[in-house]
């Protein structure tokens, strides 16, 4: 394959995923089934040793209040009941906070941040010039002769957002391809358009404060990738992309 | 005289002693033909306790509305997960699709770069990370104390 005379330019780009944090909220149908799972367990069990103590506890009441002939069983050591344990229990689980599912960043649609949306995936979009428009694009670098695609690919990454970014690509082959044609203007027979080609990795490490964003960027999901990727490009990078 | 008579006690008893060797020997070849004892499988014998009959509970039957409440949410259910499963096949093979698209157009244009996305990546797999759960991980969260003893039984064969 000749280096000369190749009528497309190659472009390698990343598809840079932030991988969900937390469970996505149950449909109504999953809720309803697990209810249903749990009071068929519940219905199919036997008693266990805490409910057979609660029982019988509370026959002793009962019968502590009828008569009072039980006077001969609690001397001694102070019993501690079952009913009493729950409740410090659940005393105790309710002193503790868990940290919201909706973040500030959520409220405030924060679009740069990577606090956002923990239960979907967050891409990467950068700005860039593209001839003389300025197009928000996932991260891509033209290819250089040397050096494979996903070379190409991660080196756009580290463009992007430094060195020091730990992601861990899916692999060797691309996952997708935007081919385009030049403008009249420019088309020449040597060239005729480009050829992107997409290649994905998941973010390892969940702190960027070390990265140096040298253009402007997105974290965006798949839902709000419209917004911001004109109409081809997006059908191409929906393909190889799952909710 | 003195000589004879402790010469035989010793051939005899070397014989004796010969004889009840190989019978040892044989012994113990029996034994361990014999198949080894199997260890039993703690999780699939119920201790003897939980089959009590106070432990049984008592509840109230149900009720033909709640049986059929029931059967209704299950078909629903199925209806459901068969929905779901058709949608990830479809999006596996739009992902496949789309990747041989991208492989395609990438041997037009040259085979060398062909061959260096064909390649198998070795340090792919094994590929490990957690799950996510139900609220995110707190900042500066100390969690409390506790030993852990394990008392696993250990079988030997």
């Amino acid at each position: 394959s000749a280096a000369a005379g190749r009528p497309w330019r190659l472009f390698g780009a990343m598809c840079l995923l932030r991988l969900p944090r937390i469970t996505q909220p149950r449909e109504k149908v999953e809720e309803e089934m697990a209810a249903l799972m749990e009071q068929i367990e519940l219905e199919k069990s036997h008693y266990s040793d805490h409910e057979i103590r609660k029982l019988e506890e509370e026959e002793q009441i009962k019968r502590k209040k009828e008569s009072l002939y039980d006077e001969d069983e609690a001397r001694g050591k102070a019993v501690i009941l079952a009913k009493d344990l729950e409740e410090k229990w659940e005393q105790k689980f309710l002193q503790f906070k868990a940290a919201p599912r909706i973040t500030d960043a959520d409220k405030r649609n924060d679009r740069t941040s990577l606090n956002r949306k923990l239960d979907s995936n967050l891409m990467l979009l950068v700005k860039q010039k593209i001839g003389n428009q300025e197009l928000w694009l996932l991260p891509q670098v033209e290819w250089q002769p040397g050096e494979t695609l996903r070379s190409t690919a991660e080196r756009a990454m580290a463009t992007f957002l430094g060195d020091h970014i730990q992601a861990k690509v899916l692999g060797n082959a691309p996952y997708g391809i935007y081919k385009y044609k030049f403008p009249r203007a420019i088309r020449t027979e040597n060239n005729v358009g480009a050829k992107v080609f997409f290649f994905k990795a998941f973010l390892q490490s969940s702190d960027l404060s070390q990265a140096e964003l040298k253009a402007d960027y997105l974290w965006v999901t798949k839902k709000e990738l419209g917004d911001y990727l004109k109409s081809e490009y997006l059908k191409k990078v929906n393909r190889f992309l799952l909710d | 005289p003195c000589r004879a008579q402790p010469k035989k006690k010793k051939k005899v008893d070397v014989k004796k002693e010969q004889a009840q060797k190989e019978r040892m020997k044989k012994k113990l070849k029996k034994l361990e033909k014999a198949p080894p004892e199997l260890i039993p499988i703690e999780d699939f014998i119920t201790p003897l306790k939980y089959s009590e009959s106070n432990r049984v509970r008592s509840l109230p039957a149900l009720s033909s509305e709640e049986s059929e409440r029931r059967v209704l949410l299950l078909k629903k259910w199925c209806l459901f997960k068969q929905k779901q499963d058709e949608a990830e096949k479809k999006a596996i093979k739009a992902l496949v699709e789309s990747q041989q698209e991208a492989l395609k157009e990438l041997r037009l244009e040259s085979e060398e770069l062909f061959e260096a996305a064909i390649r198998r990546d070795e340090g792919l797999f094994p590929f490990e990370r957690a799950g996510p759960s139900y609220t995110p991980p707190l900042p500066g969260y100390d969690p409390p104390e506790g030993k852990c003893v394990d008392i696993t039984r250990v079988y030997t064969q």
